[in-house]
């Protein structure tokens, strides 16, 4: 056969088989019939019993949690004491596997709890459990009103108002840690009280020859937007930044106070205040160098308040990222450690009646501080453990009570919407260290992936 | 296909020839035969066809056919046409990881079968020996473990304290030292060098292989006309080797376009979307953004330009073999 | 010959220092597994005391014992399956040569340079749709169809090689065609049949995509994705991820060790042909 003719016959070929499996892929338009709408789950979760438990036959809850923060696996140890027909199947990952699995983890091998990203396009979607129901029986309700609020979405997708889908373990906040005996070396006695007196510390650890700041900043997680969101907050002011992380309409982040904000972030890079890899820095890497005394300053959370107390005792401080000018409102980033429950969950009640376990148990509240570093979650006349005094945990409380005061608490900039964070703050982030992107290009990027979002 | 329809007319006019015996028969028996014969072909080349089609050419089509649509993956779809392929080509991000894979041919593909033919053409005398045994187990490793380990063993030694670091310092290069896959110059390369560390053992035993094919008179005959090491080369040892080479070349090359495994463990894309290549920007597309259509599209490119690199490169090899 | 002997020299040299550094990242791997969990060794440093318990705790948390029973299953069900089928077709293209039959050859040829990740997601939904998401069916499924180009072109290849007479003399003597295959050419397609026996084994021990779109729970998957799950879960910890990681590549080196000739033959064979 002629080389043409083969040629012919191989073309023929081609077109018959994609012409066929074209056929074979049926001509109806993907998602015309999704699994979810025959198995669509039973919404009005709670059973007949007034208040859902875990009931006394044995019962397994799958649960799904973040890799290196041992509070929820000390809080499920303790429930599975407490009630010893419990046990719990705990899968873990880091922040970042767990971001990217969530919406398929959650429809295709529901977990009864998991520990959630982002998730006003997780509740939008149908993929978790409404927990109002269970927020009047347990009475939820009294609680005080910001401590949930984060954690309602609309049917929009926007976050702020509407049903209840996921529950904290407790709320955290963050500013900056320090190294006590580092930060006298560089002649700080006390915190700083304005934004040029951090700048001033920093450039006294770098001409002490000390790292000022090793931030995580690489892989899939960057770590500056940190440090960028308390200079927002320093520049700017909080509610407008909330505004637009709960996608208020026309909400814009490339704000004259906001650039002025990653400008001067920019001169933190310049001024090589950050360790020279923070862009392969992982978290894990960030608190280990910090606990070594390899950097004077961390932006971090009262998360890891109990661990730093245990592995630095007396050796570590916190402040509150400082006003522009002395005697200017404080502003912090805080939010509930979110907890929720697959709408296709196989034990939602006993779930739910874990959740409300850990905000009103004595034993579990304990846990949440000591372990968890930051305050518990529920009634604001709640047991409180005693916290030795001097240590970083009674001093990160006392900032969270301060905050609370003033009303500068901020959700994450990193929690407007499902991917802001992986695809719009940590590339460009990541530029930014490098020096491939100026201050005003950084923040139209990450508008631009937001708005891609919000629509 | 059309000749199969005259199938049945032709069988009628046969039925009506009288004369059992004559060679018409003898056809007609022997073609019987043949009909039993093509239908046990068929009936055992089923079970294979069936799993192809099945998993292979049905989803195939369906990238195609997803790609045509805007779908979050769990609500209805909408139809729109080649927006999500004009997409693929406009957003800086998904033609960014398109040149990012190209950019990895060179560390995947040139450079293992560049050092594999240095290599060969070097060990070649003593391909036999002892230590060249050896060799052949030694340089198989980084074939026969998962592409994941190697993305672990390899971003452990470029960390910033790294063994990599350690030997430049060792060796006086303290300036080049740099968290290598965090900085915005190096993760790429550093990316591509753990492929060649992959694929460097295979092509040069390939090519080692090839080389201990070719008639040693060529190389005598070439001596006398007193031809030096490297004109021996060029005009002799290449020439002979094309098959492997385009088999080395094919083979890395795809595994370059259609990398995944060892940058979704170390770099995850970053920094920025330095290492970002279509592999991981389908799958964090489709499972994560849940954007399917155009995760699709980018997938139906991908499919078509490792089709369109690795046609010509097969055709080479061909003209090679006549 | 003086200049002979020194390229032998600068080869040896070539040689071993090229030895080395496809070494070193196992050496790495290795001595950073016995540094105290969750610190950062620098680089190549012999630790102090030498913590081997590492070893056992990896072996504990990443459940080594289930994995390896979840990638047996795997393998088994793959495997042989594969062989079989791939046979038969090969057998029926390469031998039986019915009409039509190149058509469908380059139908399984084109199959050859498709990557995963083209079909990966509808994959993803076809699965969802069997209800088999986040079983190994997921993988076992897919793989065995995604393996049908290179299997059928493998035994295709080796059929059509095949010597005429063989058959001719055997269907005088009387056999069939059915007993024509399992008598005569499976018995002398042994070498094929191993060879991509062990190229099968290998492919499906180490596929990573497939294992981690279509299967989230590390335990029903095979080893490289259960790696995965390893790292991601432990990738902070990194003495610990290293110590998981050896234990995790150990059957396969293993295997390759005992096997090496078999290993380096297929391989090589594997990617001529293909």
């Amino acid at each position: 056969m002629s080389r043409s003719g083969r040629s012919v016959q191989r073309a023929a070929l081609t077109a018959t088989l994609v012409a066929g499996a074209l056929a074979l892929a049926g001509c109806s338009s993907p998602g015309s019939s999704t699994p979810e709408e025959s198995e669509t789950p039973d919404a009005s979760a709670p059973s007949e019993s007034a208040t859902p438990d875990c009931g006394t036959e044995p019962v397994t809850l799958k649960a799904y949690f973040e890799t290196g923060f041992p509070l929820p696996s000390e809080l499920a140890a303790e429930f599975e004491k407490q009630y010893p027909n419990v046990s719990f199947d705990i899968r873990e990952d880091q922040f970042a596997v767990l971001t990217q699995s969530a919406p398929r983890v959650l429809v295709d091998d529901p977990p009864d709890l998991m520990r959630l990203p982002q998730m006003s396009e997780l509740a939008k979607d149908g993929l978790l459990l409404n927990l109002d129901p269970y927020a009047e029986a347990f009475g939820w309700d009294e609680w005080p009103a910001s401590q949930l609020e984060q954690m309602r979405v609309d049917e929009n997708g926007r976050r702020g108002d509407g049903p209840l889908y996921a529950m904290g373990l407790n709320f955290s906040m963050t500013g900056v840690f320090y190294n006590k005996e580092l930060a006298a070396q560089i002649g700080m006695t006390e915190p700083p009280k304005t934004v040029a007196e951090l700048d001033g510390y920093m450039q006294a650890a770098k001409d002490a020859g000390l790292t000022p700041l090793a931030q995580f900043n690489g892989g899939a997680t960057g770590g500056l937007a940190f440090p960028l969101q308390a200079l927002m907050a320093s520049y700017g002011d909080t509610s407008e930044i909330n505004d637009w992380i709960y996608q208020a309409p026309g909400a814009t982040i490339v704000t004259e106070s906001n650039i002025a904000a990653t400008e001067h972030l920019q001169r933190w890079v310049e001024a090589g205040y950050f360790a020279d890899d923070v862009n392969s820095m992982d978290y894990a890497m960030m608190m280990s160098r910090f606990i070594e005394g390899d950097s004077v300053f961390i932006f971090n959370g009262d998360w890891e308040s109990g661990n730093l107390d245990n592995q630095m005792a007396g050796n570590v401080g916190f402040f509150l990222m400082p006003p522009l000018e002395e005697g200017g409102s404080f502003g912090a980033m805080s939010a509930p450690l979110t907890y929720g429950i697959s709408a296709y969950a196989a034990n939602p009640d006993c779930a739910a009646f874990f959740l409300n376990w850990v905000a009103t148990d004595e034993t579990a509240r304990t846990i949440a501080v000591e372990v968890g570093g930051s305050h518990p979650m529920g009634l604001a006349d709640a047991y409180m453990p005693p916290i030795a005094e001097g240590s970083v945990t009674a001093e990160t409380l006392a900032a969270g009570a301060a905050i609370g005061e003033q009303d500068g608490a901020m959700d994450f900039i990193a929690n407007a919407t499902g991917t802001v964070y992986a695809e719009g703050w940590t590339p460009n982030l990541q530029k930014l260290v490098a020096g491939e992107i100026d201050p005003v290009s950084l923040l139209e990027a990450v508008q631009a992936e937001y708005e891609r979002e919000v629509g | 296909m059309p000749q199969r329809q005259t199938g049945p007319t032709s069988g009628l006019r046969e039925v009506m020839s009288p004369a059992p015996g004559s060679p018409e028969s003898r056809r007609r028996a022997r073609r019987a035969r043949r009909l039993r014969r093509d239908g046990l072909a068929w009936l055992l080349v089923a079970p294979a066809g069936i799993a192809y089609v099945l998993f292979v050419l049905r989803p195939m089509a369906q990238s195609v056919q997803f790609s045509f649509y805007d779908w979050d993956g769990v609500t209805q779809s909408t139809w729109v046409g080649l927006d999500n392929y004009v997409q693929v080509f406009q957003n800086s991000e998904l033609y960014g990881s398109i040149v990012n894979a190209f950019e990895l041919i060179v560390y995947f593909s040139i450079i293992p079968v560049a050092l594999g033919l240095f290599t060969a053409n070097t060990i070649r005398s003593f391909a036999t020996s002892r230590l060249a045994l050896v060799s052949r187990t030694v340089l198989f490793l980084p074939q026969i473990i998962p592409l994941v380990a190697a993305g672990i063993m390899w971003t452990w030694l470029y960390a910033s304290n790294g063994t990599v670091n350690q030997v430049l310092r060792i060796i006086g290069l303290d300036r080049v030292t740099r968290a290598w896959l965090g900085d915005f110059g190096s993760a790429l390369p550093a990316v591509g060098v753990i492929g060649a560390w992959v694929h460097f053992g295979l092509c040069m035993l390939l090519l080692l292989a090839g080389m201990t094919k070719i008639d040693p008179a060529l190389y005598e005959a070439a001596r006398i006309d007193g031809a030096g090491p490297v004109r021996e080369f060029f005009a002799i040892t290449l020439p002979s080797l094309r098959q492997e080479i385009s088999v080395c070349i094919t083979v890395t090359v795809i595994a370059a376009l259609a990398s995944f495994d060892i940058i979704y463990i170390s770099t995850q894309g970053g920094p920025g979307n330095q290492t970002l290549v279509p592999g991981l920007a389908i799958y964090r597309l489709a499972f994560f953004s849940r954007e399917v259509g155009l995760a699709s599209a980018l997938a139906v490119v991908l499919m078509v330009l490792v089709l369109g690199v690795v046609l010509p490169l097969q055709r080479l090899n061909r003209e090679g073999d006549s | 010959m003086i200049v002979a002997r020194r390229e032998v020299w600068v080869g040896r040299t070539l040689l071993v220092l090229l030895m080395a550094v496809t070494i070193l990242p196992f050496v790495s791997l290795f001595v950073t597994a016995l540094h105290p969990a969750g610190t950062y060794p620098p680089g190549l440093q012999w630790p102090e005391t030498p913590h081997w318990e590492n070893f056992v705790s990896a072996f504990n948390v990443a459940k080594m014992g289930q994995l390896l029973w979840s990638s047996v299953l795997i393998e088994i069900a793959v495997v042989p399956v594969s062989l079989v089928i791939a046979t038969f077709a090969g057998f029926a293209l390469g031998h039986l040569r019915p009409w039509g039959a190149r058509l469908v050859f380059v139908a399984f040829v084109l199959g050859l340079t498709l990557p995963r990740e083209g079909v990966i997601v509808p994959l993803y939904y076809q699965m969802r749709d069997y209800g088999l998401l986040n079983t190994r069916w997921a993988i076992i499924l897919p793989l065995i169809g995604l393996y049908m180009p290179f299997a059928v072109f493998w035994m295709r290849a080796h059929f059509v090689n095949m010597p005429e007479d063989i058959s001719e003399a055997a269907r005088i003597d009387g056999a069939n065609t059915w007993q024509l295959f399992w008598r005569v050419h499976v018995p002398l397609s042994m070498p094929a049949l191993s060879s991509l026996a062990i190229l099968l084994f290998l492919w499906t021990w180490n596929q990573f995509l497939i294992a981690v779109v279509l299967v989230s729970d590390p335990l029903q998957r095979t080893m490289a994705g259960a790696l995965g799950a390893f790292q991601g879960q432990w990738g902070t910890d990194i003495p610990l991820l290293c110590a998981g990681s050896l234990l995790i590549l150990t059957p396969t080196l293993l295997v390759f060790l005992l096997f090496q000739r078999q290993f380096v033959s297929a391989l090589l064979q594997g990617s001529l042909k293909g």
